[in-house]
């Protein structure tokens, strides 16, 4: 049996930059192993170990999730091996693409129980990627999982919604993405960098999975996205008393101050 | 696209869904999972057709994916949900189904012969694009209040069901603050220094009457603040008509997530930070400092 987790080797969002036209630069942004991803592994680990079934790391990117740098680091996070998918211009493709070849990689795997993902990406940010490949797959899916754990018949998912803290328990296949908040990260040390290096990596092609390009569309046109615009007054806080007078007194004459509580 | 459906699960949050919906197709259908009285409202927010797929009794929302991607599956359409858990787990197979291109945010929806033009948020917001597409749109979009109206038939419907069994429900002791729609907002981010001095933007919140929002790293590295708190590209967007943003940098990340605030007033040390550039109102000094006069003018 086999526990699979869904990874991205991508770039952090916030070292993007937008140009005039509204086209996004990630050149200089580091890529990485989300922080999201982390977690999902981490876990996967967990479960792998007390269940003894093996933890297959599956990726879909552009060429540079091929490369040793990016394979060892997923690999170091406690992945047994990885299945890699790794092609020129599939790291700009969106999460309904990147689910449909990411679930031709699971099919690839022998009895996968499940499969783990983060809670979003952080290039993206859609949190649809988890949905997504567990309609692909025809599989149960949850998100904002917080708690997983085997029962030995299957599988206790604990996670908060507004009305309350659920239990869930499905026996069945599942695609489940871990809430942030499902382990405390820990960064691999030196033994796991090594191990890393040892550990198998399979690369896949397209053609491989007997899939095609999925069609996203032609893109049009592209704009950067600003929000209203901006007075940029600056308040004197030599004295923080007459600053939050200056400030209160601009709020209320915006009509933005009223009474009532929120929280 | 002659179809197209809205998702609602377990709540009655479909009205701009609705209005979203009859850009795209002549022909509106809700697809409801939950109590029937969800389907009620509902069938307030004229729709064609309203699908009552039933309540989940001992089992999770979610349950009702694969009844939901086999009425989609026969009759090929858009369709369109909220952004919560359950609503993400039903559009994801509802457009696994078939073939549908996901959109997160759609602005501006337009027919062009076969192809429906859309424009939207790219990268969590960092971007916008429009999009030729001449298959169907999954759409996940804020639901909005159902506007007042007749009330429409409800029709059962049934399908396959996932097997999701629910063990135990704990009701929240205290009502979760939904941030992305809190009319006023104070944002806390890596400026605050310790998780002892939330007091402070607490204190602030509550004396502007504002939900408590955060930063990533507040939320989801240090766990200060819940992480559905989180305002920013992969967290809560929020739109509110007043945004203060306290010891936040505001880099491009987080500035996606409340760019569209109406107005925003940023106090941070740094005069160069990021969000200094982006606020109508500049306080650049210490937080500690700033945010208990600020408390103190507001009581």
């Amino acid at each position: 049996m086999t526990i699979a987790v869904a990874y991205k080797w991508a770039p952090e969002a916030q070292e993007a930059s937008v140009d005039a036209a509204g086209r996004v630069d990630f050149s200089r942004a580091k890529d990485k192993i989300s922080d999201y991803d982390a977690v999902a592994i981490q876990v996967g680990r967990r479960l792998a170990d007390a269940t003894g079934q093996a933890l297959v790391g599956v990726t879909v990117s552009g060429p540079q999730a091929g490369q040793p740098v990016a394979t060892k680091a997923a690999l170091a996070r406690g992945l047994d091996s990885v299945l890699v998918l790794a092609e020129e211009g599939l790291d700009r493709i969106g999460p309904s693409a990147t689910a449909s070849l990411l679930a031709g990689l699971v099919r690839q795997l022998d009895d996968v129980s499940l499969v783990l993902a983060g809670d979003s990406s952080t290039d993206v940010g859609a949190r649809m990627t988890a949905t997504l490949l567990a309609g692909r797959l025809g599989w149960a899916c949850l998100t904002d999982v917080e708690q997983l754990d085997w029962s030995g018949s299957d599988w206790s998912i604990t996670r908060t919604q507004t009305w309350g803290v659920e239990t869930f328990k499905v026996t069945g296949p599942a695609v489940l993405a871990l809430s942030p908040t499902a382990a405390a990260v820990k960064a691999p040390g030196m033994k796991d960098i090594l191990a890393a290096g040892k550990k198998p990596v399979r690369p896949v092609a397209l053609t491989d999975l007997g899939l095609e390009r999925p069609d996203q569309g032609e893109t049009r046109a592209t704009a950067r996205l600003t929000g209203p615009s901006r007075q940029g007054v600056v308040i004197d806080v030599s004295d923080p008393d007459a600053a939050a007078a200056v400030l209160v007194a601009a709020l209320r004459q915006s009509g933005l101050l009223v009474e009532g509580s929120q929280e | 696209m002659t179809v197209s459906y809205v998702i609602a699960a377990g709540h009655a949050q479909v009205g701009d869904l609705v209005a979203t919906a009859r850009i795209l197709s002549e022909r509106v259908i809700g697809l409801v999972v939950g109590p029937e009285t969800v389907a009620r409202q509902v069938a307030q927010a004229g729709l064609d057709q309203v699908l009552w797929l039933g309540q989940p009794g001992q089992s999770a929302l979610e349950a009702f994916a694969p009844a939901v991607a086999e009425i989609v599956r026969a009759q090929p359409g858009h369709v369109l949900a909220g952004r919560r858990s359950a609503d993400r787990v039903l559009l994801g197979a509802a457009a696994a189904a078939i073939d549908a291109l996901l959109v997160v945010g759609p602005t501006e929806l337009a027919a062009e012969g076969d192809l429906t033009l859309v424009t939207a948020p790219v990268n969590g917001g960092l971007a916008l694009s429009t999009v030729a597409f001449s298959g169907p749109l999954a759409c996940l979009l804020d639901g909005g209040p159902v506007p007042d109206g007749p009330a429409g038939p409800i029709q059962s419907a049934s399908g396959p069901l996932a097997e999701i069994g629910l063990v135990s429900l704990q009701p929240a002791a205290s009502q979760t603050v939904d941030v992305a729609a809190a009319p006023r907002v104070v944002g806390i981010g890596g400026g605050l220094k310790s998780a002892q001095d939330l007091g402070l933007v607490e204190a602030l919140a509550q004396s502007l009457n504002a939900a408590l929002g955060c930063s990533r790293p507040v939320a989801e590295g240090l766990g200060w603040l819940p992480k559905e708190r989180y305002i920013g590209l992969s967290g809560a967007h929020i739109a509110p008509q007043l945004y203060v943003a306290v010891g936040i940098s505001g880099q491009l990340q987080h500035m996606a997530g409340c760019r569209q605030s109406e107005t925003i007033v940023a106090i941070n040390i740094d005069p160069e930070a990021p969000i200094m550039a982006q606020a109508d109102y500049v306080l650049p000094g210490d937080l500690y400092q700033i945010v208990p006069a600020l408390t103190r003018a507001l009581a």
